[in-house]
């Protein structure tokens, strides 16, 4: 029975076998004890297929842009340009980390980028501000969740590739959670700081002032209207918008700002290929799994098993996003979602629920998954960053994936807040 | 004994994947030249290039066949590791082993086939990727897609390098606790 790899691949995994082992080891031994060697080619097959692939070329453009912004001093003007904004208000500096996550999230999709370049910057400013570390670092970790749902976004990417979304849909689509995940966090802050006293970062910016900023921050603040506009307008396909990004923040932060050297290319352009590759490989193996999963039908035998539990969608899709939340806590965003996608992804799109809505919703919890201990990536980097503890920051940041939850429930059951832009621009 | 024999992989390995990760970085800057390059063509020049996806496909085949090596060395290769580190220290060394070999033993079912894989690229001509020698005397030479295949193929042999180096390490972690214990660390590669 070739079932079988499912469970085998749940334990693999768990027990700790890297996942890109786990997806081909437990189909290959299931293939091999079935006699069926010839399959094995296969598998190979669609790992280099899976991997040959146009539109995946946007993950390392994407990747190199978020790297280069990061290194360019990109990420200082748009700090800047958010204490201009909002540095007036009680908790003005937490404020400005988040506004700071939004307008980066236009700019790179990784949750990572984001939490390092605005956390070694904010994190320090906020300490001098009165704020204790543990609460600069978490609110730094929560915001850059927004990261990888405000497009670009690797994840989506990913989800889009696996899955023959379109990615201009999913880009959309992410665009007004991810606000909103920024207001809610932004309330919150609001909240804490009436009842605890958060200090002010500056006295209210005046106009000409803010305008300086603005200028000061015009080219990275158009660069998400660049990619999107150039997506959307069918200038570029996302994997060439993505390369004029690299080129654009490669000029801003070489040519205009002078922030970078030739010295510094090799080591920038390594760090992307080495992240690049380790996701490469990963899709490569999720489409080799991909096929086992059809091949056995047990996307089949697990949608049996769902729909027993309940047959309304919304019961289901609340099933679901516990589930996911649970991965998340294990697992990094881009490696569940290529597991999970072809296995749950066609359960509920036969349930009714939209194909579009569904992805923004795995991308969206999985993403704020990255913040949530035990194994939340970003808090590891936040820790790194900041120098407070892991357990620290953990608890700081409980609050804020309070709100994150409920932002989740509130994609999950108000559609529209997804597909709205999609469906106003034609895509659905 | 096995120090020597790891001393050996480190004097070979360290240096092969230095010229992997430097071969892959410029990989990376001629994708984002040639892609730019498809761009401009089309909307400038207004006569698109035919052969601009296929070689930046082809870069980025081999950008990650060279580093990804690299990746899997640092410890960069994602995996839920809660438990391994939680269990008794030789119950947890045990089970990693085990999982190395394991993993070698995909690596090694992977090179068999990669070579057939390649093998079978002899037969089929790129598509787009050509040069015209008609000037030496020769006709259209096309590019196998051999060439393509075999960046998967290096990247599965460089991997099974790094996996025995993984396993005797492993090894030697548990007959002589506490050697070796370089911890991987978990923010050597980001993820997405």
């Amino acid at each position: 029975m070739l079932v079988w790899f499912l469970p085998l691949f749940l334990v693999f995994l768990l027990i700790g076998l890297p996942v890109f082992f786990a997806m081909l080891a437990a189909p290959g031994l299931v293939l091999w004890f079935n006699g069926q060697e010839r399959d094995l080619a296969l598998l190979y097959r669609n790992v280099y297929n899976g991997m040959d692939s146009m539109p995946l070329m946007a993950i390392p453009f994407f990747m190199l842009a978020g790297e280069l912004m990061n290194r360019g001093g990109i990420t200082m003007r748009l700090v800047e340009f958010s204490q201009a904004m909002m540095g007036h208000f009680r908790g003005g500096l937490a404020h400005v980390n988040i506004l700071s996550s939004m307008l980066f999230a236009g700019l790179s999709g990784s949750a990572v980028a984001d939490t390092s370049a605005l956390g070694s910057m904010l994190i320090p400013a906020m300490e001098k501000n009165g704020y204790s570390r543990r609460f600069a670092a978490a609110i730094t970790a929560a915001s850059s969740v927004i990261g990888p749902i405000i497009p670009p976004s690797g994840i989506m990417i990913i989800y889009a590739y696996v899955m023959e979304e379109s990615v201009a849909a999913l880009f959309l689509a992410g665009i007004v959670p991810g606000v909103l995940v920024g207001i809610g966090l932004m309330l919150m802050t609001a909240y804490m700081a009436s009842t605890r006293d958060f200090p002010v970062a500056r006295s209210r910016a005046t106009w000409p002032e803010r305008r300086e900023a603005s200028v000061k921050a015009i080219f990275p603040l158009l660069t998400p209207i660049v990619i999107i506009g150039g997506i959307l307008g069918g200038v570029f396909t996302p994997t060439e918008a993505s390369a004029v990004a690299a080129v654009y923040a490669l000029i801003i932060s070489m040519v205009i700002l002078r922030s970078m050297t030739l010295k510094d290319v090799p080591d920038v352009f390594t760090k992307a290929a080495l992240t690049t590759s380790v996701v490469l490989l990963l899709v490569g193996a999720a489409m080799a799994f991909k096929t086992v999963v059809s091949l056995s039908h047990s996307a089949e035998y697990l949608a049996e098993f769902v729909l027993s539990l309940s047959d309304n969608p919304l019961v289901l899709l609340f099933l679901i996003n516990l589930l996911l939340f649970v991965v998340g806590m294990f697992l990094d965003a881009g490696p569940a979602i290529i597991i999970l996608g072809p296995i749950l992804g066609p359960i509920f799109v036969s349930l009714g629920v939209d194909s579009v809505h569904f992805a923004v919703i795995m991308c969206v919890n999985l993403t704020v998954g990255l913040a949530t201990p035990p194994m939340g990536l970003v808090l590891f980097v936040a820790s790194s960053v900041s120098g407070e503890r892991v357990e620290a920051i953990s608890k700081a940041i409980l609050p804020f994936l309070a709100v994150e939850v409920a932002v989740i429930f509130l994609i999950t059951f108000v559609p529209v807040i997804s597909l709205g832009l999609p469906r106003l621009f034609g895509f659905l | 004994m096995l120090n020597t024999v790891l001393g050996l992989f480190d004097k070979v390995l360290t240096p092969v994947l230095a010229i992997g990760r430097n071969l892959a970085w410029m990989a990376l800057v001629l994708m984002v030249a040639i892609i730019m390059a498809q761009v401009i063509s089309r909307y400038i020049v207004n006569s698109p290039l035919s052969w601009t996806e296929e070689a930046a496909r082809f870069l980025m085949l081999w950008m990650t066949g060279l580093i990804a090596p690299t990746a899997y060395r640092r410890g960069g290769f994602v995996s839920i590791d809660m438990l391994l580190t939680a269990l008794p220290k030789k119950i947890g060394g045990v089970i990693a082993l085990m999982f190395l070999l394991l993993a070698l033993l995909v690596l090694i079912t992977g090179i068999k086939l990669g070579l057939n894989h390649v093998k079978s690229g002899w037969i089929f001509n790129s598509s787009s990727l050509k040069i015209d020698m008609s000037w030496f005397g020769y006709g259209l030479l096309r590019l196998k897609l051999a060439w393509m295949y075999m960046a998967l193929l290096v990247g599965v042999i460089l991997l099974t390098v790094v996996n025995i180096e993984l396993v005797l390490k492993a090894i030697q972690r548990l007959v002589t606790p506490g050697a070796g214990l370089e911890a991987a660390d978990p923010l050597a590669v980001e993820s997405v």
